[in-house]
């Protein structure tokens, strides 16, 4: 018992310095937080960009049909469009400001109500396949509105019935602020659990640690506990600060299954930040290690766009990467307050944490002895 | 006069000598610090490999003839990954995440096509984020009008008439990729110099420096070279890889070349000013990586910094890498990115270049070792 208690209370003693180390370098806080509030900063503020390119639209024809067709491009929301006389629209496009170009011709109404071939003009800056596939898109779905506009009269007979599999449609801007959670549990967990670790070499306090009587066992798990308060602490916060923007409102219970999710990445992370902290033993390379390595481990989890349309072999690598399942244990939380599929994330993420926990002891044992 | 210019040669060359030997003593965080951008360029890659396209099953109840031409024309439309499957291998391929959506061609599509009736096509989207599910709601509506354009031309007369400015389309990869030889210059610049010079100050041996006789410009231009010539590994090793592995090709070599190694400047002496000022590597190495990526793409690294928000066009037109992505990209496709020109961006680069080579040399003049 009084084994027990010793244990506990080296345990709390180095989990304490830990943290005053840790809060005493607000540095630490800028290393965690820059790159996920980079990539937020870009989600918010190119989120009315995405899927809508810069168009001007010349409307030649100012008979019935012409003008509907200007009003159907207006209204299709899939540009944003600049109503311009041909010289203007001209002027935007050599300033490189629109995409392209739209004239719906002087004789389209004529044209249509003749039932000959109408041309919609679409002259197209194809620098890059994005832009251009969207405009190449857009322009006939705008069409497509025009012949729907016409109702039973349209010669378009097939329509679209759709089905939605889940209850609600998510903006990407709420979408990305999921993966953004994970990629600060990752970057805080490995970054401070490495620094922390590397520290240790650097500034020869190791020594110290190995020379007084404490159990070895106790100092490493004191620092896997103080990284992954520090880091779980940082994600719960970043979660209540998305609850009160209206970003991320997970509903009653599934606060704790969102919670438990932070919690794991949070201790997997922290583990594999004292592996490599122990391993490296050396705050530089650990720091550009941990800050690309997580990104890599971000980018192939789907936290840049969605898993679902990368391809088959890209989504099989996915499946072996931990953060995928959490990334997905937070989505169908927060977002759909369901717990599809949660036992197999839980597992995947638990077992994850386990063997990075290892990771890091076996580092640090090994460090210690060397 | 003669014995000053050689007393300052000397200084700066031995400031350089030493700074690339610490530099290439730091093995794992050089490797590290000049493969970062190629990690990138293959991350990038891996994000738009399937990005615009999005994988649908096709369930064809009806293998009539038209319902074959309403097949190709959902292939033909900029927007799908199809594979034709049974209704229960669809509804599988759905829910495990592997597909987004399922298309049903009804059993009657032909004979209702035929007899001008109305036809439904069932489709089942999983609607995880809009921008995605709005691509798809998009495409259907696309398909059944080029289906009806090629079937029944002369019901479906409104068509769009494409006239490209380039002869040739560029693809996502190829675009992306040269914008990627400018984070690699930025990271490779920064990394270099801003750890240099923060690792003096860390060392103590700043002191040293600054104590001794030798002129602070001497110095700081001799850090700055050291930082300069290991910059270049990592922007040699990023143009050999866009060349052997992407298959991109400049058109102006001289351009990239000159544009490359004006933008490493830029970036040297920014690191060298974060170093001064933090006098930390933590910090340095922090803002280096923390900032260069999302920076990299706000910055119109996938396209006309015009064709954004202008909230993003505001931020991005302040810092030097989309003057220097604008550069690369006339430099390696014959693009114009902005309306300033080649002369004109360069001139920009230019201003930042000496802006940030003054600021890091009265960063220096005005430390003193008391720090």
């Amino acid at each position: 018992m009084a084994q027990l208690i010793n244990f506990l209370h080296i345990v709390w003693i180095v989990l304490k310095k830990d943290v005053r180390v840790w809060l005493r370098q607000p540095v630490n806080l800028a290393v965690i937080f820059i790159p996920a509030l980079g990539f937020l900063l870009i989600s918010a503020l190119g989120t009315e960009a995405v899927g809508r390119s810069p168009v001007a639209l010349v409307t030649l024809d100012q008979g019935s049909k012409g003008i509907q067709m200007q009003h159907i491009f207006h209204d299709a929301d899939v540009f944003r469009i600049t109503d311009a006389t041909q010289e203007q629209a001209r002027s935007l496009y050599n300033e490189i400001r629109v995409v392209a170009i739209i004239t719906i011709p002087a004789d389209f109404t004529q044209r249509v109500e003749a039932h000959q071939q109408s041309p919609i003009d679409v002259e197209v800056n194809n620098l890059n396949l994005d832009f251009t596939n969207d405009i190449r898109r857009a322009v006939p779905d705008a069409i497509t509105q025009f012949y729907q506009a016409q109702g039973s009269s349209s010669p378009v007979k097939v329509t679209m019935q759709e089905q939605n599999l889940r209850s609600r449609d998510i903006e990407l801007f709420e979408y990305s602020v999921l993966p953004t959670i994970v990629l600060l549990l990752t970057i805080g967990g490995v970054i401070n659990g490495g620094v922390a670790t590397s520290r240790e070499w650097e500034s020869r306090t190791i020594k110290e640690l190995l020379l007084s009587p404490t159990p070895r066992s106790a100092l490493i798990t004191g620092k896997v506990l103080a990284n992954f308060l520090i880091t779980f602490a940082l994600g719960v916060a970043v979660l209540l600060v998305g609850a009160l923007l209206g970003w991320t409102q997970p509903q009653g219970i599934y606060w704790l299954s969102a919670g438990l999710s932070i919690a794991l990445v949070a201790l997997m992370s922290s583990g594999l930040g004292v592996a490599l902290g122990a391993a490296l033993q050396r705050m530089q390379p650990v720091i550009a290690i941990a800050n690309s390595g997580s990104v890599y481990l971000f980018f192939l989890a789907g936290g840049i766009g969605v898993l679902a349309f990368a391809p088959d072999w890209l989504q099989n690598i996915a499946t072996f990467i931990p953060l995928t399942y959490g990334r997905h244990a937070l989505e169908i939380a927060v977002f759909y307050s369901s717990s599809d599929l949660l036992g197999r994330d839980l597992l995947v993420l638990t077992a994850s944490a386990l063997v990075a926990v290892a990771l890091g002891t076996l580092a640090m044992r090994r460090g210690i002895a060397s | 006069m003669l014995h000053n210019a050689a007393s300052t040669l000397r200084v700066i060359w031995a400031c350089m000598k030493k700074d690339v030997k610490t530099s290439f003593r730091e093995r794992t965080f050089t490797i590290v610090g000049t493969l970062v951008p190629i990690n990138i360029l293959f991350l990038m890659i891996l994000f738009v490999i399937g990005g615009g396209y999005a994988p649908t099953a096709v369930v064809m109840n009806d293998r009539g003839p038209y319902a074959q031409q309403f097949y190709q024309a959902m292939s033909g439309a900029h927007s799908f990954r199809l594979q034709q499957t049974s209704a229960q291998e669809a509804e599988a391929l759905l829910r495990s995440g592997h597909i987004v959506a399922v298309v049903t061609v009804p059993t009657d599509f032909d004979a209702r096509i035929r007899q001008n009736q109305p036809v439904e096509v069932g489709v089942q989207i999983n609607n995880l984020n809009t921008d995605f599910t709005n691509d798809i709601r998009r495409a259907i509506p696309l398909s059944i009008t080029s289906f009806y354009a090629k079937a029944f031309p002369h019901l479906v007369t409104v068509v769009p008439h494409e006239q490209d400015a380039y002869a040739q389309d560029t693809d996502y990869v190829p675009y992306l990729s040269v914008s990627i030889l400018v984070l690699g210059i930025m990271l490779g610049g920064v990394l270099q110099s801003g750890l240099g010079t923060a690792r003096e100050w860390e060392s103590a041996t700043m002191k040293e420096l600054l104590l001794s006789p030798a002129s602070r410009w001497s110095m700081i231009v001799g850090k700055m070279l050291g930082a300069f010539t290991v910059g270049m590994v990592s922007l040699i090793i990023v143009i050999a890889a866009l060349i052997l592995l992407i298959g991109v090709w400049p058109v102006h070599w001289g351009e990239v070349i000159g544009f490359g190694l004006l933008t490493l400047v830029i970036f040297v002496a920014w690191g060298t000013l974060l170093g001064t000022l933090f006098k930390n590597r933590t910090p340095v190495l922090a803002l280096s990586f923390g900032t260069s990526i999302p920076l990299f793409i706000l910055s119109g690294a996938f396209g006309p910094l015009s064709f954004t928000t202008p909230a993003i066009q505001f931020i991005a037109q302040l810092f030097p890498v989309a003057y220097a992505i604008a550069l690369q990209q006339h430099a390696f496709h014959n693009f114009n990115l902005n309306t300033y020109g080649v002369g004109g961006n360069a001139l920009v680069l230019v201003g930042y270049a000496l802006a940030l080579i003054i600021l890091a040399a009265v960063a220096l003049r005005r430390s003193t070792v008391a720090h």
